[in-house]
């Protein structure tokens, strides 16, 4: 796996969002769940060819998608925020992937900060870090994913997996990883995966 | 991820069977969703207001189901029941249908074109000869004020209003009024109140002042009149109390309004599929003509079956699996998603009902499947993916400097990205305009204003809080900060930071000139003017 760049705890609302087919009226994006900006409030750049790809898919589907079917808004993607997952920085490779003339498989990672905008408490910080893992390839399965994750667990030390259906507005089949807590005599969720969507 | 409320008695008797706790736990995990918690009203009332408030309050077991957000048709029993029902192939799928009554027989919701500017968009529907029960009633209240919260995103952009249509008669009116112009007596109240009083009366109620915000700054009021002048309602905020329905209401006239007609159909879709069951005529609605400020009249609720043609093999291909066509078929028609096999067998055809507005791509489709399936038995496997691995540059030397420091007797520590405004500024004895911080425009606490420019600040408050140690303690951090850059795309940009803090009785400037002597050795950089590194006074 090859380590990701994320050296950019400021992110817009496009790549943290937009590009990751999360609604624009999507509670998470509420100012109560992110850390907008004041200064510098909105992103400057966006990539003009993707960003009028993605208007179209929110608001009149395509790639064999019905979309959301909603007027998308350019201000709304620009408005700059702390990011809430790492996903965004995949999402950014993603798309370096795809200029790319010939496409090669990959596999990337990443280890780092994200924020939310929460109170604090026992089991919750307003920022903390975020293990996140791409593979991109012609072929792959749900049963793949499942294998990697299963790997991943192991390595740590933790042997019982069991999936569970999931929804993320970007991945479709979702799953959520939970592992049994010997001390906690209960399954907890260790984690969270899926396909993205086409 | 939103939670429905369910007694476990009522749905253990709808379900025709009753399961022990883990039973239930198990069928949920399968299915999708998440039991959260197994409790009762007496529970509930305990935790919140505390023991002696409970007494006297229900016993009755209540499951809290967590729902998957994007679901609406699992936010109340009724449809927890079906989809459960489906999944687990006790009863087919309904068939919802619509009656479109004779000419001239049907109800009528006229839109003026005054309500462009505030809330365009309505949508209704009846149900026919229905039946309540006090559950029934609750349920129906209750995904109301669930689709309110979720789809409706609080009400701005979908309000649902339901109304006794024995208290009414039609054609009904949509349009927008001046407050002083509306005048009714609101849902519960005893009297009348023109529409500037309503918004006074709620200001202070802890459940309706939140949607005051919606409409209160407009010229004109959405609000919604039968033909005698009686009202409706004011969407988004009340009802009017003349329609309240009861247990015993028989008819109901819903409505939706609403700023996103996509999204008020599919909110009118839900309610009326859920309760529709409990219709004389199970499972019909009566359709109702809107008539919209052009002239154009649609009839709702639409109800739409969609057909989707999915190949097998991607199915299978996508999930890793190798089924049948016609066993994939027949998971699909486990998940309330209608299929049979066509043309040869090389091909599924799916019937998308109206309660799964869900489904919008193929993958939605083969996740159902997998669900199906079963996601754990699904066999896993590694993808024959050959890459090199490789760590970024700076992450590489970052660790490696970490173990050195380390080595150096230094402890690591891990700080906050985020600190308030005095912290990179006043404290430093710095101007904030000076340090190019990047600003948060709504940070719930003071702590966390702006993101650091500067590790110090982290590092200082370490070590007041760690004042009780064992002295001399030797701090490092090598971590980001954040800065405003005009070249970046987004405005601003992430430096890799190194900082080390020494703390004893005595102030030791020769440990930290040793530490940056150290590091400068083991990067390689001479100490030199030209192209290595000095030390210079600074000031602050």
């Amino acid at each position: 796996f090859t380590e990701m760049p994320t050296q950019n705890f400021v992110e817009s609302s496009f790549w943290n969002f937009d590009a990751l087919f999360q609604p624009q009226q999507h509670p998470a994006r509420d100012q109560h769940d992110t850390f907008f900006l004041q200064d510098p409030a909105e992103a400057p750049e966006l990539p003009p060819g993707y960003t009028t790809k993605v208007k179209k898919v929110h608001s009149q589907g395509g790639y064999g998608s019905q979309g959301y079917k909603y007027e998308w808004r350019l201000e709304e993607a620009r408005r700059n925020l702390l990011r809430t997952h790492t996903t965004a920085a995949s999402a950014r490779m993603l798309y370096r992937l795809a200029q790319q003339e010939r496409f090669s498989p990959v596999k990337y990672f990443s280890i780092d900060r994200v924020f939310r905008n929460e109170s604090l408490d026992a089991t919750h910080l307003a920022e903390f870090h975020q293990v996140e893992g791409v593979v991109a390839d012609r072929g792959l399965t749900l049963g793949h994913l499942m294998g990697i994750l299963r790997q991943f667990f192991t390595k740590l030390g933790i042997t019982q997996l069991r999936f569970k259906p999931a929804y993320n507005p970007y991945t479709e089949p979702s799953m959520e990883v939970f592992s049994y807590h010997e001390g906690l005599k209960k399954w907890v969720e260790v984690g969270n995966s899926g396909i993205f969507r086409p | 991820m939103p939670t429905v409320s369910v007694k476990r008695d009522l749905l253990f008797q709808a379900l025709g069977r009753t399961y022990t706790d883990e039973e239930f736990n198990e069928l949920c995990f399968e299915f999708g969703l998440e039991l959260d918690e197994i409790t009762s009203e007496k529970d509930i009332i305990s935790k919140e207001k505390g023991e002696d408030r409970a007494k006297g309050a229900s016993d009755t077991v209540l499951y809290k189901i967590d729902v998957p957000a994007n679901r609406y048709d699992l936010l109340c029993l009724e449809g927890l029941v079906r989809g459960l029902q489906v999944f687990k192939e006790r009863i087919n799928l309904p068939r919802y249908e619509k009656i479109i009554p004779a000419e001239g027989e049907g109800q009528r919701l006229i839109i003026t074109e005054k309500t462009v500017q505030v809330r365009p968009h309505a949508v209704a529907a009846v149900l026919r000869d229905i039946t309540f029960t006090k559950e029934r009633y609750d349920s129906f209240i209750d995904l109301q004020e669930k689709l309110h919260q979720n789809i409706c995103r609080r009400r701005a952009l979908v309000a649902i209003g339901t109304h006794d249509l024995d208290t009414i008669s039609g054609p009904f009116t949509y349009t927008a009024k001046a407050p002083f112009e509306i005048k009714f007596k609101p849902l519960n109240q005893s009297q009348e109140y023109t529409a500037s009083q309503i918004m006074d009366l709620y200001r202070t109620d802890s459940h309706l002042r939140h949607y005051l915000h919606l409409i209160e700054n407009k010229p004109l009021y959405p609000v919604i009149y039968d033909s005698n002048g009686v009202v409706l309602s004011m969407p988004p905020i009340i009802n009017g109390d003349h329609t309240k329905i009861s247990v015993n209401t028989k008819n109901v006239l819903i409505e939706c309004t609403g700023t996103d007609i996509t999204k008020a159909k599919i909110v009118l879709d839900i309610i009326v599929t859920m309760f529709s069951e409990y219709c004389e005529k199970p499972f019909t609605v009566e359709a109702v003509e809107v008539v919209s400020p052009n002239g154009k009249t649609h009839i709702y609720p639409e109800l739409a079956y969609r057909k989707e043609k999915v190949k097998p093999e991607l199915i299978n291909k996508k999930i890793g699996i190798s089924e049948t066509p016609s066993s994939l078929a027949k998971l699909l028609t486990r998940m309330c998603l209608k299929s049979h096999v066509i043309g040869n067998g090389n091909n599924i055809e799916i019937e998308i009902p109206p309660t799964r507005a869900d489904i919008i791509h193929a993958c939605d489709i083969v996740e159902d499947a997998a669900i199906a399936y079963g996601y754990n038995n699904i066999q896993m496997a590694i993808p024959k993916t050959y890459t090199i691995a490789n760590q970024l540059p700076l992450n590489k030397l970052t660790e490696l400097l970490r173990l050195d420091l380390a080595a150096a007797g230094f402890t690591e520590a891990l700080t906050f990205a985020l600190c308030s405004q005095e912290d990179v500024a006043d404290k430093l004895g710095m101007d904030i305009s000076a340090t190019k911080a990047v600003l948060i425009a709504n940070p719930k606490t003071a702590e966390f204003q702006v993101a650091r420019t500067t590790l110090l600040p982290g590092l200082l408050k370490t070590i007041a809080a760690n004042r009780k140690m064992p002295l001399p303690l030797k701090l490092f951090e090598i971590s980001d900060v954040v800065v405003k850059d005009s070249n970046t795309d987004v405005g601003a940009r992430n430096y890799r930071h190194f900082c080390a803090v020494y703390y004893n009785k005595s102030p030791g400037f020769e440990i930290i000139h040793g530490l940056l002597d150290r590091v400068m050795q083991l990067l390689e950089v001479p100490p030199n003017e030209e192209n290595g590194y000095t030390i210079k006074a600074a000031e602050g």
